[in-house]
């Protein structure tokens, strides 16, 4: 008996360690890194000016990471039971998982967001709406095991966050910072791609690696960008 | 004349206290060219945040603290990063 638990153990490790676990938790490692140094790195300039901006673009990131911390969570329980849905096994568990992965999700999308509009979006229940529209997001998934559902919501999802950015970048008095828009563009539809990853398992397998390299790429850019501002 | 904002307007008046340190109330708010209650409110801002403190010795006198400092010093970076995010 013990030994069979030692070995299962032992099975268990050994899957978790394989090439396609090990790029798994480097990947999310890399992003939660980043995420979390831009967070660090930008308290300073938080604590001197209390901008706002700032401030949504600080926790946008600690949002990041910790939906990517959830999602990679996801991925290795996934992986360590060979099961493609995580409520087929662990029900309650899986479901919170997913919730909490999906609320922090929305809200790092809707306060990277709110960043570049906090000027032109001036209700101050705002802040209460994004955490409202994140919690149905968050509870639509958890409702709706249906992967046209999901995609639909994401489809969505994009269209607004799209069109809110296309619009302020219309408005945008600094077109030579269009970079940033497109940046924000792609961050958008491959963190789409990251949801739908974990949602509609192996709809993107075969892209799974070139979503990796590009999303990695998305969030070493913007590291790079601040830590070259900050210093 | 472009309208300053906040972050310039705070700027501004940490230079002048650097500039003519300590300096008195009334000749900084002279100086900072903006009204007197506007003053008031960015004023206690200094004071709170601690980028400045009041010494009391005959007169009240306005210095600048170690966060004032940083500010200054800091202040470039964070234009830099406002714009390149569009914040």
């Amino acid at each position: 008996m013990v030994l069979m638990t030692g070995r299962a153990i032992g099975n268990g490790f050994g899957k978790l360690m394989s090439l396609g676990m090990g790029s798994e938790i480097l990947y999310s490692f890399v992003i939660i890194v980043c995420s979390l140094m831009i967070y660090f790195g930008t308290k300073e300039l938080y604590k001197l000016t209390s901008h706002k901006g700032i401030k949504y673009f600080r926790l946008s990131f600690l949002f990041f990471a910790l939906a990517y911390f959830f999602r990679s969570f996801i991925k290795i329980i996934l992986f360590y039971f060979e099961i493609s849905e995580l409520r087929t096994i662990l029900p309650i568990f899986g479901s919170v998982t997913l919730f909490i992965f999906m609320y922090f999700s929305s809200m790092a999308i809707f306060y990277l967001l709110y960043s570049v509009m906090w000027r032109k979006w001036k209700s101050k229940w705002i802040i209460c709406y994004l955490h409202i529209i994140s919690l149905a997001i968050a509870i639509i998934t958890l409702l709706f095991q249906n992967p046209l559902i999901y995609f639909l919501m994401n489809i969505l999802f994009f269209i607004f966050i799209s069109f809110t950015v296309f619009i302020s970048f219309k408005q945008s008095k600094k077109k030579k910072h269009s970079n940033l828009y497109a940046i924000y563009l792609m961050l958008l539809i491959f963190w789409i791609f990251n949801i739908l990853d974990i949602l509609i398992p192996n709809f993107l397998q075969a892209f799974q690696l070139f979503i990796y390299l590009i999303s990695l790429g998305i969030f070493l850019l913007i590291f790079y960008k601040v830590i070259r501002k900050t210093g | 004349m472009a309208k300053r904002n906040k972050l310039e307007i705070i700027r501004d008046i940490l230079r002048i206290i650097q500039k003519n340190h300590p300096i008195k109330p009334t000749p900084l708010l002279r100086m900072s060219n903006i009204s007197s209650s506007r003053f008031k409110g960015y004023y206690s801002e200094l004071l709170e945040k601690e980028f400045v403190k009041e010494t009391y010795g005959k007169n009240k006198k306005i210095t600048l603290t170690e966060k004032g400092y940083r500010y200054l010093e800091k202040y470039s970076a964070i234009i830099n990063f406002i714009d390149e995010f569009e914040l």
